[in-house]
């Protein structure tokens, strides 16, 4: 069992330039932020999932279908909750509420599923190679993408460990909430443990192969911003400059909304 | 003489928190272009020794260490490691966790980027490492979807990119089978004798040892010897003490008094004709009859496969139409190369995995129909790592949890604790934490957990993977004991001399398939066809197949032999 987000495939996407991909999923985020009505949101969610489309990596949102869908639910009661109208519609729910908090809830989804299109379409190095020439230390990419990376591997020995257990007679899927809670003590402690001893000998090997030795350091992997990356750039640009003058003639807020 | 490459004089190390010593007052010099192999029991401070000379310790690892390490004229203690990595390559044991890049070729890039090497320069590298291990046409393969072996050799490329003069290597073929074992061997023997490179190891099976200009055995953290390794190797019995298992060949000359020891195969068979002994084919005749015999059944088999096929969901075809019966009272050794499915195999069986197409039944019932929880009844799996299954604070309620599951009355909890324990060697251990205990100890924890349920097959999973000789022994003695009072075993290993003195019956699978099956005589006789999955039988039974008789361990070739 391993599971890794970037997908092998060669797409128009995929093509881009690790810099054009990583700025354009904080464009998205920018963006995304900038609106409380969903109607002004609904365009910019149509781009992602049109970059979605051309990367071909609808596969990595069907993989984390149960996560979106249980965002989706709890993100709607929520906001709700926490917003009011003047427009009431059925019990604690208004109508500008409503609006808010599918706005809210797209908001959400969106972020995800533009970041699942630059991990879909980025390898690990190059996401770091893009953040490290778009300024940050070579340790802080480094670190960035070992998280990333230790996201397959903590979910290899969750499988297996549950496998043990559950042939030990552990049985996950019956019982109230709380004692739920507590047979996912025998996961979790073995899960700890051996993510702490594997890191060690990640550490250990990531020294022994002389990570840090000089301040200087090679990249093998070549990055060159083609006529592609800027027609992408430019027209994200453009993009995002309109939401902007759209946000600052005070377009896409909800008239009538307190927000608690 | 020239000076040593590797200089390690009066080296004492104390892990931190720890009040046991591991390295008491070694003193070692290793010459260029030699191959020194380090062997011990478990804990004997192996590991500590090599990760020593890349200066892992004291840099990385932390503790009081008194002496010192010259590498090259360099102390480690006034060195880095990341300034050591120039001249010192390391592979380590677990090949999962020193592998990070999603391609073949940018791991081997990763090492000489950290030395800013220019890129045209990283890329000749590449490509002049992978071809020398063999793996040229994987370049843009993700490292995670290689075979062990080919894991390993990516390790191993990886860190001759670095172009070291020292390489070490800890444990570098634990975990692999026979054929890959060999190939990492002859790829590190062939890079001698081009590159003159110093060779360093920590092993613990002692037919890769023959590979060494010497051997240091090493016990308690202290040196007891070092010599060329045609005479350490000879020294059946203190290897024996030490832990480390001694090669069939010679044991068995020793055992028959003979003067002269001789090591290999044709050695062997040169040293057997000189002798004049001959086989009693009688005897032979009647072991082999009696095994025969054994293997005839009349009743039921307790576990049934039939036409077993398991696709995972990534769409691999692990298993392709397995056909397998297993009886009660045996003990049926599953092997074959990583990645042959094995495991995905023995999974199967106690209903961890339902087929995807075809049927198992444990006794007669199918496991799809009863589900893990129940089938889990009958049939207990010790997982490879007991680490992946250890949470308790205490051994007792670590043995006890599968029993409370199942909500047995707390009295009959405490004797089948009491009687587990007791099976594995570990009574008195009750109130232990199991985490403080060694890593056999800690299999020793698993296996009784399995034990406590009660059931009448137990599966073992790689169960002398990252045991030494001693231990290794003692676990097997442990399970067949089982099997004497009624258990019915069912193991998957790498081991070969496991599989000839303790399993009765063997399949060999090989894609999916069973590629051979049979008692452990008839399989480890076919030697050409075991090839082809990666395995080969221990040294010692080659030899005996070349005699014609296929024996499967000394004393039991001893009791057919006529002196004449």
């Amino acid at each position: 069992m391993n599971i890794d987000f970037y997908l092998d495939i060669d797409t128009p996407i995929h093509r881009l330039d690790g810099r054009t991909k990583i700025l354009l999923f904080l464009f998205s985020f920018l963006a995304l932020v900038l609106f409380e009505d969903p109607r002004f949101i609904l365009p910019i969610a149509l781009l992602i999932l049109l970059q979605n489309f051309l990367a071909r990596a609808w596969i990595n949102i069907w993989r984390i279908r149960i996560l979106l869908t249980i965002l989706t639910i709890t993100s709607v009661i929520m906001w709700n909750v926490f917003a009011s109208g003047e427009t009431h519609l059925f019990w604690f729910v208004d109508l500008e509420s409503m609006l808010y908090s599918f706005a809210r809830t797209m908001l959400i989804l969106f972020m995800i599923i533009s970041g699942m299109n630059l991990l879909s379409t980025t390898r690990n190095e190059e996401l770091v190679l893009g953040m490290i020439k778009l300024g940050l230390p070579y340790r802080v990419g480094f670190a960035i993408s070992t998280a990333l990376r230790m996201v397959p591997t903590i979910s290899g020995s969750i499988y297996t460990i549950s496998q043990a257990q559950r042939s030990r007679g552990l049985d996950l899927e019956s019982g109230s909430i709380l004692e739920r809670i507590r047979k996912y003590i025998p996961l979790l402690i073995p899960v700890f443990i051996s993510t702490i001893r594997g890191t060690n000998v990640f550490g250990m090997a990531l020294e022994s192969k002389g990570f840090g030795a000089r301040e200087d350091r090679t990249f093998y992997l070549k990055m060159e911003i083609a006529r592609r990356d800027f027609i992408t750039l430019g027209f994200s640009l453009v993009v995002y400059i309109l939401c902007l003058y759209l946000n600052f003639q005070d377009y896409g807020d909800i008239a009538g909304l307190t927000k608690f | 003489m020239s000076d040593p490459t590797v200089s390690i004089k009066n080296l004492k190390f104390r892990y931190r928190g720890e009040k046991k010593i591991a390295l008491d007052d070694i003193s070692l010099d290793i010459n260029k272009g030699e191959f020194m192999v380090i062997m011990g029991a478990s804990e004997a401070g192996k590991s500590t020794l090599s990760t020593c000379i890349n200066g892992l310790i004291p840099h990385y690892t932390r503790g009081a260490i008194k002496g010192e390490v010259i590498v090259q004229g360099v102390n480690t203690q006034e060195s880095s490691v990341p300034q050591l990595a120039e001249n010192v390559g390391i592979v380590f044991q677990d090949f999962e966790a020193q592998l990070f890049s999603t391609n073949v070729e940018l791991e081997v890039a990763f090492g000489p980027e950290n030395f800013a090497i220019p890129r045209e320069e990283i890329g000749l590298r590449i490509e002049e490492n992978l071809k020398y291990v063999g793996l040229e046409d994987f370049r843009d393969r993700p490292p995670f979807t290689l075979s062990g072996g080919q894991k390993q050799k990516l390790a191993i490329a990886s860190v001759l990119a670095m172009k070291p003069t020292i390489l070490v290597m800890d444990e570098p073929t634990t975990d692999l089978d026979p054929i890959s074992k060999q190939g990492v061997f002859d790829i590190t023997n062939q890079l001698r004798q081009r590159d003159d490179i110093t060779l360093i190891a920590v092993e613990h099976e002692t037919e890769e040892a023959l590979y060494a200009d010497r051997i240091a055995l090493i016990q308690d953290g202290k040196l007891v010897r070092v010599g060329p390794m045609e005479e350490i190797l000879r020294e059946v019995d203190l290897l024996e003490k030490l832990g480390v298992m001694p090669l069939g060949i010679p044991k068995f000359y020793k055992m028959m008094g003979h003067p002269e020891l001789p090591l290999t195969t044709d050695e062997g068979l040169k040293a057997f004709a000189e002798t004049g002994w001959k086989v009693d084919e009688s005897k032979y005749a009647q072991i082999v009859a009696k095994e025969k015999q054994a293997a005839q059944h009349d009743e039921q088999p307790l576990l049934q496969c039939r036409n077993v096929e398991h696709v995972y969901p990534n769409g691999v075809k692990a298993l392709n139409g397995i056909d397998l019966d297993i009886y009660e009272g045996e003990i049926v050794a599953i092997v074959g190369q990583n990645g042959s499915g094995k495991t995905t195999l023995a999974k199967h069986l106690n209903a961890l995995l339902i087929p995807t197409n075809g049927e198992v039944k444990v006794n007669g019932l199918d496991t799809e129909e009863q589900g893990v929880f129940k089938i889990g009844q009958k049939v207990g799996y010790v997982f490879q790592n007991p680490d992946h299954q250890i949470f308790s604070e205490l051994v007792y309620d670590e043995v006890a949890f599968g029993p409370r599951l199942r909500e047995i009355p707390e009295e009959e909890v405490d004797q089948r604790v009491k009687e587990a324990l007791e099976a594995v060697g570990l009574t008195g251990f009750e109130e232990e934490d199991p985490f403080s205990l060694t890593k056999s100890g800690r299999q020793r924890v698993a296996v009784a957990s399995v034990l406590a349920v009660k059931p009448d097959v137990l599966i073992l999973d790689e169960p002398t993977t990252g045991l030494d000789y001693k231990e290794q022994r003692s676990m097997m003695d442990m399970v067949r004991r089982l099997n004497e009072q009624g258990s019915t075993i069912i193991f998957v290993t790498h081991h070969m001399w496991v599989v000839a003195e303790y399993a009765h019956k063997v399949f060999v699978i090989k894609d999916g398939q069973i590629l051979l099956d049979g008692t452990t005589r008839d399989v480890f006789a076919q030697e050409e066809t075991l090839k082809d999955s990666f395995l080969r039988p221990p040294h010692f039974v080659q030899f005996n197949n070349q005699l014609g008789k296929t024996f499967l361990y000394p004393e039991e070739m001893i009791s057919c032999i006529n002196r004449s």
